[in-house]
Parts: C-alpha cells; structure tokens; sequence
C-alpha cells in the first residue's frame, strides 16, 4: 500500500471520528429537554423542580419518600383521569383531523386549479394568499372574538376548525400549487385526451404523482392545528379545550400541588404521537420535500 | 376514420394572434405535416384540434361533427406529446390500457387490444415496467402504443421524435411511416424538422408567425415554393436567395448574372436556386467570386461564396477541391432559378 493512501485513510478516521462526536454531542444536545422531560414526568414536583439540588430529579429522592417508588405514574393520573386530559385528547384529534382533510381538499382542488390556470388572477389570488399567511394568528382571533360571541358561536370545535383551515389555507395552497407546478401539463391532457374529464385527469393520472406532496402539506397542516395556541385558547370553551390550551391551564393554576406534574405528563402524552407520525411518514416527507421527483 | 376540416380557424391572446384563418381540409387516411419554426402556430392549431385550446374564431369537424365546444374526451382522438405525457405511477401496460379503461371499453377486451398495440411497436418485453425504467425510445413507443391501442379517428403527433437521439430519430420516423401504412388513420403531425416532414407526409403545411404560407405535397414545396420563407425554409442546405435587378429576363446582382430568365417582370427581385442543382464549372458561368470557405459533406463538397450580403453555397463532386478566395465559376442555368417579388417574398410566375 502507498503512502499517501494510508495517510488519506488515516484523514478519512479522524474526519469521520470528530463528525461522529460531534454528531453525539449535537443530539444529546437536542434531545436533552425532552429526555429531561420524560424523566421528569415520572417524578413528584418536589423532586423534579427542586430549590434543593437539581440532581433530586435524576434520583427522585421526595418521590420515594411520597410514594414509596422511584418511579410515579401519579402525574399521568391526575392529567388524563382527575382532569379529563382524554377529552382534550379526542378534541385535538377532531381539530386536526378536520383541519387537514378540509385544508387538503380545498388545497389541491386550488392549488391545482391555479397552477393550471393561465388568468393573471390566479397569481393575485397567490398573492393576496400570502399576506394572509404573513399575519399574526392573533389577528384572526380578536377580530372574530366579538362576531363569534354575537353568533353564539363562540366555543365550538367547529367553529375553531373554521378559522385555523382560514389560517392554514394560504400555506396549503401555496405549497400544492408549487408541487402541482412541477407536474407537467401533458400528463393531464394526455389524460383528457385518452379519455378523462378534468377532474378525473385530476384524481387519476396527477394525484397518484403528488402523493408525496399531499403528505406533506397534509402533515404541515396537521402540525399547524395541533400545536396552535392562540386559536384554541381564545376560541374554545373550557370542555372543549384542546390538548395545547389544557396544558396551558394545568400550569397557569401552581396553587394545587401536583398541578405541574399534570402539566409534564400532558406535554410528554403530548409530544409522543408526533414522534410516531414523522417516523411513519418520513420517507413520504423527505420525497416531498425534494420535490421534483414526479417526473416519469 | 374521417376527415378534418378546419374553417378559417383563428386563435388570438388579447392582441397576439397565434393561428390566423386557418383553412384547409385533410383528407380520410391522410398524413399532414404542420411544418414552421417554432411560435409559428403549428403547435396551436393541433392543440385546437385536439380541444386542448379553445378556438377564436372559425370551425374544425371532425367527420360530420362540428367539435368547437366539445372536451378532449368526446373527439375521439389520441395525441402523441413530445415529452410522451406518460403516467409515471402505471406500468407499460397500465398505461397503454388507460384509455380503454376510462373510455369503458369491455374488460374482456383490454388484453388483447394492448398486446395487439404493444406487438406493433415492439414493446412486448417491456409491459410490467415502469416508464422511469424505460429508454427515451421506449417512451416514445409506450406512448404510441397508447394512442393506437384505442383505434381513433385521427391522431395528432407533437413533435414526437423531438427528444430522441438522431439515430433513434430515423429508425422511429420509419416505424411511425409504417404504423400509418398499416392503421391508415388519418394523422397530423407537428414538427419544426423539414427532413421529417418531407419523410413522411401526404401533404405538408407551412406555416410562420400564425399564417400559412403554403400547402402542398412534399415535391411541390421542394420544387415550387409560394415564397421566399418557405424557399429558405425547405431543403438542407435552405435555398439560395439573392436579392438583385430583373431586366428583359436578365437577372443582375454583382457577382452574378443570370441571362434567358423566361418573365416579363422587371424591377427589384429575389432569385432563388438550390446549392444541388447549380454546378461548378471551369470558367465562364453566372456567377464568378472568390471561395469564402469550404466543407467536405462525405458524399459532397459544399462550396460558400459571399454574394451581398448573403452566403450562397453550392453543392460539388465530393473530390473537389478549391483554397479559399480561390476564384471560382458556377453554372446557375435559368431553368433551376426561381424568382420572387424582393418587397413581399411571393413567388414570380410558374
């Protein structure tokens, strides 16, 4: 073997020792508040917000002594049964369920139309979408607050699936329009020579190219209404909160002892699911997000 | 099988027009070109005929039908694109049954007509592949055989050879001559390429900026063109074309001097020959100039020379040979000269 073979291997080591390292490092480093968060969810508050010593957290000192383990499930309990967490649960998912399947249907319906569309409107229409997008979610709220209360509207789910699909919209139409844009025109109108309406061009030759892209306008949309706040907690009632504004509550009332706890093991129920959808559909999510790779 | 007529067809966008009064009937079984540069219309006046695009103004029939308003779908017609426009999520197969399958067609029939239609172009291996798998010329051949599997009344080509390499390009050209001779569909064929044109069509249409500018059978546009666009157009090389003074039947433009021209026209014209059909000569000839260069074709020698402001070039023996400014005679009898009108390019006389 020559020399400068072995020093080039010996470079290639060391280079791919330190992107190693780093590359620990740096997901420790990200994934530290959540571990942390984890852990913690199975503690009692004095341990996991210690004044004494932070390491109480780790070894769980008061929650031996309060529940005679290391390990306490209590948190869970007083979240999802003292405090019907499961019902901010099951309001999360209508909310979000709604709010993709709404938004993905206006969305690739308009997306489409206005990728298609050779007026000058459609690009207003994109345009004006944008400055909608641009606007602080909380703008939409205030200025529905008062119509809503006269409508006697105000506090169901249907009425905050309503505004986060108005709020969520520009960005569906935005990001379908740009993938129906990608897609040829002659795919269609093969398609309606062959023998196919426009909408059956539609559902049978363009959407089987664009899944990629409805999975992940679809999982954006979904993210956008599970993680909202503003809309939620301004718009829905106290039994119809969603998961967000219910974790919200848990910590804006410290009186109650354990109400913290609630608040961690909500987040940690939470966060959990989300985990699991981004893995189910991470090979659909990379593809649409290097789009582009439809052509036949 | 039917004909087409088109009447006075014209497609306008806001001020820009982009096909105007088209007018012409293709005959049953027949092969039209649509032949121009690109942005000449050519593209358009199949989309209209396809229903891809909406008319302006005027009429297209199908047969007895009047199709102005009715959808792609309901023409009963099938279009080769130049990027093929196949579904990259279907097999071969798949793709080639489509139009059966959403035009409805007996289940029981759809094996049989897509092995029929992939057998004719020679696809039979390929059928459970995905066009991602395929070659360019598979592509082009999945979507042939996706417009011929369903027996239509006409077909429409847009540019289908376009994307191919050139070799791929005459072997396919053959294939689609031979697909016509045996289906006897009448098709029309879009291309800006004249060889393809003059290769394969009954009749040819020449078109620029939205006009035709003229229709005939491939000899006739060779041999008469209408006009000084479709004379430099046709042919490779393009024709000659100098612009000079007619006088009593002597043609005069610097270098050269064409005498016994048979017209009674006289004033400012263009005269038009084909590098073929002049020849080299010893001495004496119409024209008489320096080489401004040479090329060697294999079967040929092309020899330029700079007459105005025009490049003429004229075909020689292959193992000719002449240095460049060399002082050359060519021979550019009356009989092989076309002439016409210098202000607005129309052919002078028969």
């Amino acid at each position: 073997m020559s020399g400068t073979s072995m020093i080039a291997r010996r470079r290639s080591r060391t280079l791919a020792t330190v992107s190693t390292l780093f590359l620990i490092t740096w997901l420790i480093v990200a994934a530290f508040p959540f571990l942390w968060t984890v852990w913690g969810s199975f503690k009692v508050e004095s341990d996991f917000f210690s004044r004494e010593s932070w390491l109480n957290a780790l070894f769980g000192v008061y929650t031996e002594m309060q529940t005679g383990a290391p390990f306490t499930g209590d948190g869970y309990y007083g979240a999802w049964i003292t405090r019907d967490f499961w019902r901010a649960v099951v309001n999360t998912a209508i909310v979000t369920l709604c709010v993709t399947v709404i938004s993905l249907t206006i969305g690739t319906l308009g997306g489409y139309a206005l990728a298609r569309s050779g007026h000058r409107y459609a690009f207003w229409i994109l345009i004006a979408a944008l400055v909608f997008r641009a606007m602080p979610h909380i703008t939409l709220v205030s200025g529905y607050l008062l119509p809503f209360f006269e409508l006697n509207i105000w506090g169901h789910l249907a009425t905050s699936i309503v505004v986060l699909v108005a709020i969520n919209q520009p960005f569906t139409l935005w990001m379908l329009h740009s993938f129906f844009l990608s897609i040829p025109k002659d795919l269609d109108e093969s398609a309606m020579v062959d023998g196919c309406t426009r909408f059956q061009a539609f559902r049978w030759v363009v959407i089987p190219v664009m899944w990629p892209g409805v999975i992940t306008t679809g999982l954006f949309s979904f993210l956008l209404a599970y993680n909202d706040f503003a809309v939620t907690a301004m718009l829905l009632s106290q039994d119809n909160q969603t998961m967000v504004p219910k974790i919200s509550s848990f910590l804006g009332s410290i009186q109650e002892q354990g109400n913290v706890m609630f608040a961690v093991a909500a987040v940690v129920s939470a966060t959990a699911p989300l985990f699991l959808l981004v893995m189910f559909f991470q090979r659909q999510i990379v593809s649409g997000l290097t789009a582009g790779a439809v052509k036949g | 099988m039917a004909e087409i007529r088109l009447k006075n067809v014209t497609k306008r966008w806001g001020d820009f027009v982009g096909v105007q009064k088209f007018d012409l009937d293709i005959a049953d079984k027949e092969f039209l070109v649509l032949l121009g540069p690109s942005g000449c219309g050519k593209t358009t006046t199949m989309r209209m005929i396809a229903g891809l695009e909406d008319i302006t103004d005027g009429e297209i029939w199908l047969g007895d039908r009047m199709v102005n308003k009715l959808e792609p779908k309901d023409r009963d017609i099938s279009m080769v694109f130049q990027s093929y426009g196949l579904y990259p999520n279907m097999t071969v197969y798949e793709n080639i049954r489509f139009p059966l399958k959403v035009r409805k067609v007996p289940k029981d029939q759809h094996d049989e007509r897509v092995m029929k239609a992939a057998e004719m172009v020679e696809l039979k291996d390929f059928l459970d592949r995905r066009p991602a798998a395929l070659s360019g010329g598979q592509r082009q051949r999945v979507a042939l055989a996706r417009a011929i599997v369903r027996e239509p009344t006409a077909f429409l080509m847009d540019e289908p050879l376009s994307n191919l390499d050139a070799k791929l390009r005459v072997s396919t050209r053959a294939q689609i001559k031979n697909l016509h001779h045996t289906l006897k569909t009448t098709t029309i064929y879009v291309t800006h390429d004249q060889i393809e044109a003059m290769t394969l069509a009954d009749r040819v249409v020449v078109m620029n900026k939205g006009v035709v500018q003229q229709v005939g059978t491939p000899t006739d546009i060779y041999d008469k063109p209408a006009n000084t666009f479709v004379a430099g157009f046709i042919g490779s090389p393009a024709m000659n074309l100098v612009d000079g003074e007619l006088r009593d039947g002597v043609f005069e433009a610097g270098k050269v001097r064409v005498t016994g021209l048979p017209t009674t026209h006289n004033g400012k014209v263009t005269l038009g020959f084909r590098a073929e059909d002049a020849t080299i000569v010893p001495e004496g000839g119409e024209l008489s100039a320096p080489v401004y260069s040479m090329e060697l074709l294999g079967d040929a020698s092309m020899i330029s020379f700079r007459v105005g402001g025009e490049l003429v070039s004229i075909k020689a023996a292959k193992d000719y040979r002449a240095e460049i400014d060399e002082q050359v005679h060519a021979a550019i009898p009356a009989e092989i000269c076309h002439l016409f009108d210098s202000k607005t390019g129309a052919r002078l006389g028969a």
